[in-house]
């Protein structure tokens, strides 16, 4: 991929991601930051963002949403293709500990 | 005499009616719907046959915590209370509205997971229940870290999940074994 392909591309992942994420807590807040493993702060700060800051922020020639399943255990689990006794367990396991995390904060 | 005190709300009312419908187009049982609204028994019954064609079955609910301590209804039981705690504990939901969107999440995260959806809104009720009254609690898993449901009162040090240490007749049930 050409360095200008990826600029665009990484700017086009983060205005579809944070306009996602700014639909999801408009119609409903409380579960928008169950999905999104975000606390009600950052949710509000999201949801005033308006348009201009929004593309600002999409601009930027970092990713601005991050990999949620950073540690070893879930990992394994959401990549496991091992045939489990139960099917669909380890996807429980990996559900049960993204619910079980602490939630992103604003500082 | 107590509607003479206070004027009925119209409004207040929708809402008791929306959520008691909710309830039981969830399946929940007639107890459920009369301890979360202010409507009358009459009238949630009335609404019950409306919904659901039929009576409500009657006699006791179940009562006991073991069940959620077994294998399956504990994992499940901790899934939907992951997300039951988010949004009564994190959001501050109210207990009833936060009972519904937490086992809508649930259902919807089974159904995505193929698998049977073991927990009823009434066993998820009485779950809410004996958490909110200290009975049931959650305790880390010092594997994998995920939050189960566990007994208050036992001694939960190096507590390990039926996800991380899978007993060896988990989940063969026979159901499973007819279906083979």
């Amino acid at each position: 991929m050409k360095f200008e392909n990826l600029l665009s591309e990484v700017r086009e992942a983060n205005l579809s991601y944070l306009m996602l994420a700014r639909q999801m807590i408009v119609e409903d807040k409380a579960e928008a930051t169950f999905r999104l493993g975000i606390d009600t702060d950052l949710a509000d700060m999201i949801a005033s963002l308006s348009s201009g800051q929004l593309l600002k922020i999409a601009s930027s020639n970092m990713l601005m949403c991050r990999f949620r399943f950073d540690d070893r255990v879930v990992w394994d689990l959401i990549t496991s293709h091992s045939q489990e006794r139960e099917t669909g367990m380890s996807s429980v396991h990996a559900a049960i500990l993204l619910g079980s995390r602490s939630l992103e904060t604003v500082q | 005499m107590s509607a003479a005190k206070t004027p009925k709300s119209v409004l207040g009312e929708a809402t008791q009616i929306r959520l008691a419908s909710e309830l039981a187009r969830m399946g929940a049982r007639l107890q459920v719907l009369e301890s979360e609204t202010t409507l009358s028994r009459e009238r949630l019954l009335r609404l019950y046959k409306e919904i659901n064609g039929e009576s409500p079955p009657k006699g006791m609910l179940p009562f006991s915590t073991d069940w959620f301590l077994t294998w399956q209804p504990n994992i499940h039981s901790s899934l939907f209370l992951g997300s039951y705690k988010h949004l009564a504990g994190h959001c501050k939901l109210p207990r009833a509205e936060a009972l519904v969107r937490a086992y809508r999440l649930y259902l919807e995260q089974t159904k995505a997971f193929h698998l049977e959806d073991k927990l009823s809104i009434t066993r998820a009720w009485i779950l809410v229940r004996y958490v909110d009254s200290g009975m049931l609690g959650t305790t880390p898993c010092c594997e994998c870290g995920g939050h189960f449901v566990t007994h208050r009162d036992d001694l939960n040090d190096g507590f390990v999940c039926g996800l991380c240490n899978v007993p060896s007749r988990a989940g063969k049930t026979r159901a499973k074994a007819e279906m083979a």
